[in-house]
């Protein structure tokens, strides 16, 4: 820009004319785009507000809210500001508390296999050692195409004893398993995830490794890398971004662990009705009749899950930016 | 690098987004509880016949029902057989009630009637029962749907905790009838020793009511509405003696530990691997129902006693009839209460069903019951004459707490990890007090907590 340049030096009216409409040009220009740019973001605000800012400032608002009575709480009820009572309440209850751990320990079992799992089985079909690549994918997918539900289904089917035909075989070959006993439960609803979503994620991984250049492979093939190499230190750093976008993924849909739990807990009674975060809202809103309770529980949750997404991402930008600083 | 910012930021909004579903759920389902439409009782103005509706999960409901409408003209009774509590039913109730279309009359178990009336789902119905039906129930009934005197149910039965025993296998083996807790233990261990791998009894992992009763019989007191609170003790001293016993019995490994809904129990009962069960006057009814190859093989006998000659006893299970707040003819279904908890052809009409077995609250309708119950199943033992000595032992006082169900699983699940070797009993009771303090307070509830 020459104007601004000029301007302390040889402040003459035409030229100060000339910057003035040029200006409004440019303004007038930024407007436009401004309004091009409202309009195709308009969608996505007006869903962003329906779907999640209501809901969340609905949750947000019960949550500070009860209908009391006093003492016993046979009277009257009335609705009344109750201020950061529940949530005092979801914070001491060892069974939100206990629930927390658990999905903890789960992230911790569940995210580190996903997401090796998925990744190694993309490495296998893109090196080509895999024969009939699109059976294997269409083999590997198919199991997110079932609803998360009917997969619970089948599994809590192959999970129960008397008519599971796996502790059937197993039995008869002098093994007893209780896949929902004591230990096992956890690891149980790991393997439902895993059979669920791995396919998935190993698609896109896939999708990721498609877009390595050749000449890159070719060049690391020149200088002599092997196969396994080459997955491992040429391949795998350049889908770094998949491998973080997977992850956090599937670090947030398993902190609303649900489904899986809700189901088994049908058929085991080592799961209860408050084993996840996400059991201890629906038990507290639709066993206990407490709605400010389990408003409350989903505010902390959601915080919980926001928390932990940004820490991931601000951790994996640092180590982007070192790594770039590094080269 | 300028474009870090804005990544950064959109996947945090990507974040957030993906975290929402479940706020998002629960925002949307707090006024969503019409899952469940039911007409609601209507007036047709032909013959001036009020229509009110009515729920239960009891057995031999749709009896009583066809009995009732058969005999009145003015009311008539739309009845709708629900799935029991726990499986739904309570579910059902309070969706239908937060929709304002409960049905007229609803069928409430002891220990969920003083939640179902904190919530106000049952209606204060002090003023509408009569002198006379309230001289007909059995104080101890009655005092269990009262709270600061006012009355929120009607009680439909009162079921002592009894014993129900293999008189077969006892005869076989040469065992005494135990009368004290302590002979019962004694009890188990011969029959470790010499029963042919049998066991005497089963701890129920899901027995939060059995476990109750048991308590109660001892002195127990694990909620007391006293000074206008709520005050909590759910690890008393009656309830550690309690959970010693049961605690040393499964250590030693003389009872079976699972739950009762297990195909395992099914299995114990069925292949005749228990002896005994613990468990309320209508078990008779059930087992009667459930296991018809065994009849012949059952006796009941009174509850084993912590001290022989100071007699005392808790319930295990039990019904009471509430009026709903969305009832437009509360009249009309009082009357329709009245009628089934005191009516002799009310309790004919269930007996039956050929299921149940169930004590009534009403005393004169006892004579009744005796009458009317088959005796066949029990070797015409009459156990409606043992009912009635031991209903008379029931300890007056007991009160079921604000959120029973939950503290129940809270405890249920503790009792399983303790069947399974993790924790033990005590703990369990440990366990459900802390998990049911939050939410009473909550709920806006004046409580305490005590350990005596």
């Amino acid at each position: 820009m020459t104007v601004t340049a000029h301007a302390p030096s040889a402040a003459t009216t035409p030229q100060r004319a000339d910057g003035v409409s040029r200006r409004k040009a440019q303004r007038a220009a930024k407007r436009r785009r401004n309004g091009a740019a409202g309009v195709l973001m308009a969608p996505f605000f007006v869903l962003l507000t329906l779907v999640f800012l209501i809901p969340v400032g609905t949750a947000a608002w019960l949550s500070f809210f009860s209908d009391d009575q006093p003492g016993l709480g046979f009277g009257a009820e009335r609705t009344v500001f109750v201020g950061l009572r529940s949530y005092a309440a979801v914070l001491t209850d060892p069974t939100f508390l206990s629930g927390l751990g658990t999905v903890a320990l789960y992230c911790l079992i569940y995210i580190p296999l996903m997401v090796i799992g998925s990744l190694a089985l993309a490495l296998l079909l893109d090196s080509g050692v895999v024969r009939l690549r699109s059976w294997a994918q269409l083999g590997l997918f198919l199991p997110h195409a079932v609803p998360g539900i009917i997969a619970a289904l089948i599994w809590l089917y192959l999970y129960t004893p008397g008519i599971s035909p796996v502790i059937e075989a197993l039995g008869k070959a002098d093994v007893t398993v209780d896949f929902l006993g004591l230990h096992t439960t956890l690891p149980s609803i790991v393997n439902i995830a895993l059979w669920s979503n791995l396919g998935y994620n190993m698609v896109v991984f896939y999708a990721a490794l498609q877009a390595v250049p050749r000449e890159v492979l070719e060049a690391a093939v020149v200088d002599g890398a092997g196969p396994v190499r080459t997955a491992l230190q040429v391949k795998a750093p350049l889908v770094r971004s998949s491998i973080v976008m997977v992850a956090m993924f599937t670090l947030i849909w398993a902190l609303q662990l649900f489904t899986e739990p809700m189901l088994l807990h049908q058929s085991s009674q080592m799961i209860n009705t408050r084993f996840s975060p996400s059991m201890y809202i629906y038990d507290a809103a639709f066993s206990r009749n407490n709605y400010s309770l389990a408003a409350a529980a989903s505010v902390i949750l959601l915080i919980i899950t926001i928390a932990v997404s940004y820490g991931v991402t601000r951790w994996t930008n640092r180590v982007d930016s070192s790594e770039e600083n590094a080269r | 690098m300028p474009g870090r910012p804005s990544r950064q930021s959109r996947r945090s909004v990507l974040a957030a987004i993906t975290a929402l579903p479940l706020t998002g759920a629960l925002g949307a389902c707090s006024d969503n509880g019409s899952a469940s439409s039911q007409s609601n009782s209507s007036t047709s103005g032909t013959r001036g016949t009020t229509t009110i509706t009515f729920w239960s999960a009891l057995r031999g409901s749709q009896e009583v029902v066809d009995a009732f409408n058969k005999t009145h003209d003015h009311i008539q009774v739309a009845f709708e057989q629900i799935p029991s509590g726990t499986q739904g039913g309570y579910l059902k109730l309070s969706n239908a009630a937060r929709a304002g279309n409960a049905p007229d009359v609803a069928t409430i178990e002891y220990p969920q009637l003083p939640g179902f009336a904190i919530d106000g789902v049952a209606r204060d119905i002090t003023s509408m029962l009569g002198d006379g039906l309230r001289a007909k129930l059995l104080p101890q009934s009655l005092g269990q749907t009262t709270f600061e005197n006012r009355t929120y149910s009607v009680p439909l039965d009162i079921e002592p905790m009894v014993m129900h025993y293999r008189k077969d296998l006892f005869g076989h083996f040469g065992f005494d009838v135990p009368t004290t807790w302590d002979e019962y233990a004694e009890l188990a261990r011969k029959v470790r020793r010499t029963g042919g791998g049998r066991r005497l009894a089963t701890f129920p992992t899901d027995g939060m009511s059995q476990m109750a009763s048991w308590c109660w019989q001892a002195g127990a007191q694990w909620f007391d509405t006293s000074k206008g609170a709520w005050n909590v003790s759910m690890a008393d001293a009656p309830t550690r003696k309690v959970a010693a016993y049961w605690q040393r019995l499964i250590d030693e490994d003389l009872v079976y530990c699972n739950s009762q809904t297990a195909r395992v129990y099914d299995a114990q009962i069925g292949n005749g691997l228990i002896l005994t069960r613990l468990s309320g006057a209508w078990d008779a009814g059930a087992q009667m129902n459930a296991r018809p190859e065994q009849k012949g093989k059952w006796r009941i006998a009174p509850l084993p006693q912590w001290t022989a000659d100071r007699p005392s006893l808790g319930t295990h299970g039990g019904s009471t009839f509430a009026v709903t707040k969305d009832s437009t003819h509360p009249e009309a279904a009082m009357e329709f209460i009245e009628w089934q908890v005191s009516h002799p052809d009310a309790l004919k009409a269930r007996l039956s069903s050929g299921a149940s077995s169930q004590y009534p609250a009403a005393t004169e309708l006892v004579e009744v019951g005796r009458a009317a119950f088959d005796r066949a199943y029990y070797g015409s033992q009459d156990i409606y004459r043992l009912f009635e000595e031991e209903a008379h032992k029931i300890r007056d006082g007991w009160v079921w707490g604000p959120r029973m169900t939950a503290t129940g699983y809270v405890m249920q699940d503790a009792f399983a990890r303790a069947g399974a070797g993790s924790g033990t009993l005590l703990d369990a009771m440990h366990a459900a007090q802390d998990g049911t303090m939050p939410d009473l307070k909550a709920l806006g509830l004046s409580t305490t907590q005590h350990s005596t």
